[in-house]
C-alpha cells in the first residue's frame, strides 16, 4: 500500500508543482532562450525510420489525448454516451488501436535515436529520457486499458471530477485515491511530462503553426517602421482581412467553448447565494460531515488501541443479509452467519475499484457490486466468471468469546477455524475482530 | 541582380567567399548558399529542378491565381510531422574533414600516415561519395549531365548531338538566393518567420520566430533554404545585408573573378507581382519584364517617392545596370521563371559555345554568318529555354541575335575583317544602334565596380528603429547575436 503522504503529493503537490512548472518554465524560456524554440526535427539527417515513427506516434498519441480531454472538459456529456454500450466498445477500441499506434511509432523512434549515427549527433541525454518516459507512460496507458477495461466510463466518475478539482482549486485526492495503483502511477507520470515540457524538446508543442491558417500568404517587414509607417499600413490590409477571419473563426470556437462551460463557472462565481435556511442547512450538513469525520478517528483510535472488537453477538447474525462493519484497516466488510452455525467475515470492498459491495445475498449466495456487476460467492470469495473484478475478495479472521471474556474459537483469514464449539454453544457468544497479528 | 554566363570561368571564388563569411560553422558545413553548377548537370541539391518530386513554387490555379505547389494552409498541417518531398543529407552531401592529427600523432612504422575522411555530423570515418560540386566540368557524364531534367524537352536526336564526346558542351550556372518578388518559401513558412524586407527586398529567415518546420525548404524551388542540423533551424542568403548597409558589394559580388555580377535596384509594384506570374509560361518572361516599373518615367517616380523610397535609391534605380539587362536591352532572364516565383535574379545566357555541329570532324562553317545559325548551336536553344524561359526559344534567340550582334559590331570595329554593311544590318536585325551596341559592350566588358555594384548605402541608423536598443536588436540588424544560437533541448 503506497503511504499516503506519497499518495497525496503525488495526487495534490505534483500536479500543481507540474502546472506551474510548465507555465513559469516556458515563459522563462520564452523570454530568455527564443532561439532554442524548434521542431527539432532530424528527417533531414535520417528519413526513412523517420517516416515510420513519427507519423504513426504523432497520429496515435493525437487521438489517445483528444479522447482523453474530451472527457475531462465535458465529462457530463461524455458520461451520458459512454453509458451507451456500442459507443462505449468503439471508444474503448478506437483509444486502444491509437494508443498501439503510438506504441508502435515511438519504439520505432527509439531504435531510430539509438542506432543512427547521424541522429545520434543530435541525441541530448534529455531527449533519451523524455523518449523513455514517453514509453513507460503509453506502456502504463495500455495496461490501465487491459487490466481496468472501459476507462472511458468509470474515468468521468473519478479522474474527470478529480481533474476538475484541482482545476478549481479545491483538490478532493479522495476521488482517485482508491484507484489501482497501475492507474495512479499514469497519472504521476503524466505530471512529470507536463513538467518536462518547457525543458525538454517537448516544448514544440507550443511550436504548433496555427496562425499559418490565416495569415497572409507574404510577409513584409521594414527595418524601419517608423519611417514606412504608410506603407506599412498599405501591405497589411490583405494581412488585416486574413487576421480578421482568423479571428472570427477563433471567436465561434472560442464562443462554443464558452457556452459548454459558462454553466459551471456561472454557477461558481455568479450564482445565487443560499438563504440563511439553506446556509443553515449546508452548516448543520458541514457538523454531520465532522462528526462522521470524528466518528472515523474514534474508531481508527480504537482500532489502534485495542486488540479486539467487538463486532455482534452471534445469534444476531443472519444468513442470507449480511452486517456491515469496519475492520482494522478501516474498510467495509461484511458479517453472516455460515452454514455451520459460525460466523463468516468477508471485505466488501471489491477488487475492482473498490466499491462496497451490497449486503443481501442471492439465491446462489452470492453479493452484488453494484458499480460495475460483479458477484461474489461468500463462502470461496471468488467473483462469477466475466466480471470486471478478478481478484476474490478477502476473508477477515474472527474471535469467539464467551460470557466470561475467554476466547474459546477462533477462524483465521485463510478459512481455517480453531477450537470446536457446537453451534448452539457458539449462538451465545460474542464475535470479535482482532489485530492482525494476532488474528491466527 | 544580373550574372552574365558569357563572363562566368566556374572558378567557384564566390562560393568560398561565401562559404568563409558565413557557412564555416558547426551545422552548416554542406550549405553553399552560393554555389557554381556546371549545366548540363544535376546541380546541387542533386535534381534540384524535378519539381514533381520537390515541389516547390507556385502554379496556377484552375480559377486563377496562384497557389502553392505543396505546402499549402492545410497540406502544411498534415506534413508537419514528416514531409515526403524534404530532401534530406543525402541529397546534397554528407560533409567531411580528415582526421590530420593522425599525420603527427601516427605510431612510427613502415607506412607513410594517412589522414582519413571523417563525417563532420557523427565524426566517424566515412566513404566519400559526393561533394557540394561533384559534377564540376562533367557535362558529357552520364550520372551527371545526362540526368539533367532540363534535357526533357530536347528530343532524342538533339540529345545524342550533345553528348558525342567531340561535342560535349556545357556552361556554368552560379546560383544564390534568388530574393524573389513573390518567394514561396515566405508564403510557406508556417511560423511566419520568413520575411520580405521592405527597404531592399532582402529575403530573411527571422531566426527567433524559426521553428525548425522545414516548410520553407521543400517549398523553395531553388533549394536555396538550408536546414541547419545542429541548430535546427533554416538558414538562407542574407545577400550579405551587414555589407550592403555600409555600402560594401554582397561577399560573391566582390570576389568575383570574371566580374559577372551586377547590381542594382529595380522598382515594381508589389499589387501586381502576383497577376503577373498568373500567365500561361510562354508568356512568363514579357510579364515578369511588364511588372518592372521605368525608373525615368514621371508617374512611377511620383508613386515612388509617396510610398517614402529616398532619393538615394530613385536615383539608383535610374543607374541600374539591372534595368538596363532586364528591361532596356531584354537581354538577362530569370532562371526557371516557370516556378513562378518573380525571382530578382536574372542571368544573360552564354553565347558561346556557340559554334555549330561538326561535320566529320570539321566545323560546319559555311562562312555566311560569322557564327553558325543558331539552329545549330552546340548548347541547343530549347536546352537554354528550359533553363531562361519556361521553354519560349523566341526568348533564348533574340538575346543570342543581340549578343552575337554586338560581338560582330565590336570585331569589325576593332579588327575590320568583317563586312561593315552586314554587321550594321545585323544590329538593325536585332533591334539595337549602335549607341545600344558601345553601351552593353561598356557594361558587359569594361564597367568598373561602381557601374556594376549601384546601391546607396542603406544607413545602419535607419535601418535600426531607434525605439530598439542596439543591444536587443542584436540578431535582427547585423550587429550579430546577444546570445550564442545553440541547439535547444
Amino acid at each position: 500500500m503506497i503511504d499516503s503522504f506519497l499518495l497525496v503529493f503525488l495526487l495534490v503537490g505534483l500536479p500543481y508543482v507540474a502546472v506551474l512548472g510548465c507555465i513559469a518554465g516556458s515563459i522563462w524560456r520564452f523570454r530568455s532562450a527564443r532561439f532554442s524554440y524548434s521542431a527539432l526535427s532530424s528527417q533531414f539527417l535520417e528519413d526513412k525510420s523517420l517516416v515510420l515513427g513519427s507519423l504513426p506516434w504523432h497520429l496515435g498519441i493525437f487521438v489517445v489525448l483528444a479522447g482523453h480531454a474530451v472527457a475531462f472538459l465535458i465529462p457530463r456529456v461524455w458520461a451520458g454516451l459512454v453509458s451507451n454500450p456500442g459507443f462505449l466498445w468503439t471508444v474503448e477500441a478506437i483509444g486502444l488501436a491509437a494508443s498501439v499506434l503510438a506504441l508502435i511509432g515511438l519504439t520505432t523512434l527509439l531504435v531510430r535515436r539509438l542506432t543512427s549515427g547521424r541522429v545520434q549527433a543530435v541525441t541530448t541525454p534529455i531527449d533519451l529520457t523524455v523518449l523513455a518516459l514517453l514509453l513507460a507512460q503509453v506502456v502504463l496507458g495500455i495496461l490501465v486499458a487491459v487490466q481496468h477495461s472501459f476507462g472511458a466510463a468509470w474515468a468521468t466518475g473519478t479522474v474527470s471530477p478529480y481533474l476538475w478539482s484541482l482545476a478549481t482549486l479545491r483538490p478532493n485526492p479522495a476521488l482517485v485515491s482508491d484507484l489501482p495503483p497501475l492507474v495512479q502511477a499514469h497519472m504521476a507520470l503524466a505530471w512529470v511530462l507536463v513538467l518536462l515540457i518547457p525543458f525538454s524538446r517537448l516544448v514544440h508543442i507550443f511550436s504548433i503553426p496555427i496562425a499559418y491558417l490565416w495569415r497572409a500568404p507574404q510577409l513584409v517587414v521594414w527595418a524601419n517602421p517608423r519611417r514606412f509607417q504608410g506603407v506599412e499600413a498599405a501591405v497589411l490590409v490583405p494581412a488585416r482581412r486574413y487576421f480578421l477571419r482568423g479571428v472570427a473563426a477563433i471567436s465561434v470556437g472560442g464562443a462554443l467553448l464558452a457556452a459548454g462551460t459558462a454553466g459551471t463557472f456561472g454557477r461558481f462565481f455568479f450564482g445565487p447565494r443560499p438563504s440563511e435556511k439553506e446556509q443553515t442547512k449546508l452548516d448543520q450538513e458541514k457538523l454531520t460531515r465532522l462528526r462522521q469525520t470524528q466518528r472515523e478517528k474514534e474508531l481508527t483510535l480504537e482500532r489502534a488501541r485495542q486488540r479486539y472488537i467487538k463486532i455482534a453477538k452471534v445469534k444476531d447474525l443472519d444468513t442470507k443479509k449480511g452486517r456491515y462493519f469496519i475492520d482494522y484497516e478501516m474498510r467495509a466488510a461484511l458479517a453472516f452467519l455460515g452454514d455451520d452455525g459460525l460466523p463468516l467475515f468477508i471485505s466488501a470492498k471489491c477488487t475492482h475499484l473498490g466499491c462496497t459491495v451490497a449486503s443481501d445475498l442471492d439465491a446462489q449466495g452470492r453479493v452484488l457490486c453494484p458499480c460495475h456487476v460483479s458477484y461474489f460467492d461468500i463462502k470461496t470469495g471468488m467473483p462469477n466468471a466475466g466480471a470486471p473484478a478478478k481478484d476474490p475478495l478477502p476473508h477477515i479472521a474472527w474471535v469467539l468469546m464467551d460470557a466470561k471474556g475467554d476466547v474459546v474459537m477462533r477462524r483465521g483469514a485463510d478459512g481455517r477455524t480453531h477450537g470446536d464449539l457446537a453451534p448452539d454453544q457458539a449462538a451465545l457468544c460474542d464475535v470479535y475482530i482482532a489485530k492482525r497479528e494476532e488474528s491466527v | 541582380m544580373v550574372f552574365h554566363l558569357d563572363k562566368c570561368i566556374g572558378c567557384h571564388t564566390c562560393s568560398v567567399a561565401c562559404k568563409n563569411v558565413w557557412t564555416d560553422r558547426p551545422g552548416a558545413e554542406y550549405m553553399w548558399w552560393n554555389n557554381v553548377e556546371t549545366k548540363p548537370g544535376t546541380g546541387f541539391p542533386t535534381k534540384w529542378e524535378d519539381q514533381d518530386k520537390f515541389q516547390g513554387g507556385w502554379e496556377r490555379e484552375a480559377g486563377g491565381g496562384l497557389k502553392l505547389k505543396s505546402q499549402n494552409r492545410w497540406d502544411a498541417m498534415l506534413k508537419l510531422f514528416y514531409n515526403p518531398a524534404q530532401p534530406n543529407l543525402d541529397e546534397y552531401y554528407e560533409p567531411w574533414t580528415y582526421r590530420y592529427d593522425d599525420l603527427f600523432d601516427a605510431k612510427e612504422g613502415d607506412d607513410q600516415p594517412t589522414a582519413i575522411a571523417i563525417s563532420q555530423i557523427t565524426g566517424e570515418p566515412i566513404q566519400i561519395e559526393k561533394g557540394p560540386n561533384w559534377d564540376d566540368d562533367l557535362s558529357g557524364s552520364p550520372e551527371y549531365a545526362e540526368k539533367d531534367i532540363n534535357l526533357d524537352s530536347l528530343s532524342e536526336d538533339e540529345r545524342n548531338a550533345m553528348f558525342e564526346v567531340e561535342r560535349v558542351s556545357m556552361m556554368y550556372l552560379p546560383r544564390i538566393c534568388n530574393h524573389c518578388a513573390n518567394p514561396s518559401c515566405v508564403a510557406a513558412c508556417p511560423s511566419g518567420a520568413l520575411y520580405k524586407r521592405g527597404e531592399d527586398g532582402i529575403v530573411l529567415i527571422d531566426q527567433d520566430r524559426c521553428r525548425g518546420w522545414r516548410a520553407c525548404v521543400a517549398a523553395c524551388p531553388y533549394k536555396k533554404i538550408y536546414f541547419n542540423w545542429k541548430t535546427g533551424k533554416s538558414e538562407k542568403c542574407i545577400l550579405c545585408f551587414p555589407r550592403l548597409e555600409t555600402g560594401q558589394a554582397p561577399a560573391c559580388f566582390h570576389s568575383c573573378v570574371g566580374r559577372i555580377r551586377y547590381m542594382g535596384v529595380l522598382l515594381y509594384d508589389a499589387d501586381r507581382v502576383a497577376a503577373a506570374g498568373d500567365v500561361p509560361d510562354e508568356a512568363l518572361v514579357e510579364s515578369y519584364r511588364g511588372a518592372l516599373l521605368d525608373p525615368n518615367d514621371p508617374e512611377v517616380l511620383a508613386a515612388a517617392r509617396a510610398n517614402g523610397i529616398s532619393d538615394g535609391f530613385i536615383e539608383a534605380a535610374q543607374r541600374s545596370p539591372v534595368w538596363r539587362y532586364v528591361c532596356q536591352w531584354k537581354l538577362a532572364l530569370p532562371l526557371h521563371p516557370e516556378y513562378r516565383t518573380f525571382p530578382m535574379l536574372f542571368y544573360v545566357p552564354p553565347l558561346l559555345p556557340i559554334m555549330g555541329r561538326t561535320n566529320g570532324g570539321m566545323y560546319e562553317h559555311d562562312g555566311s554568318e560569322f557564327h553558325t545559325t543558331f539552329e545549330q548551336a552546340r548548347l541547343p536553344i530549347k536546352y537554354l529555354a528550359s533553363l531562361f524561359s519556361a521553354g519560349n526559344t523566341d526568348e533564348i534567340e533574340i538575346v543570342m541575335r543581340k549578343l552575337a550582334a554586338v560581338r560582330a559590331y565590336k570585331r569589325a570595329q576593332e579588327l575590320g575583317d568583317l563586312d561593315v554593311d552586314r554587321v550594321l544590318s545585323g544590329l538593325r536585325g536585332a533591334g539595337l544602334t549602335t549607341d545600344d551596341a558601345e553601351a552593353i559592350f561598356a557594361l558587359t566588358a569594361i564597367a568598373p565596380l561602381d557601374e556594376r555594384f549601384v546601391l546607396p548605402p542603406i544607413q545602419r541608423e535607419e535601418a535600426m528603429p531607434s525605439s530598439c536598443d542596439a543591444e536587443h536588436c542584436k540578431g535582427s540588424c547585423g550587429l550579430g547575436a546577444s546570445q550564442a544560437p545553440e541547439r535547444g533541448a
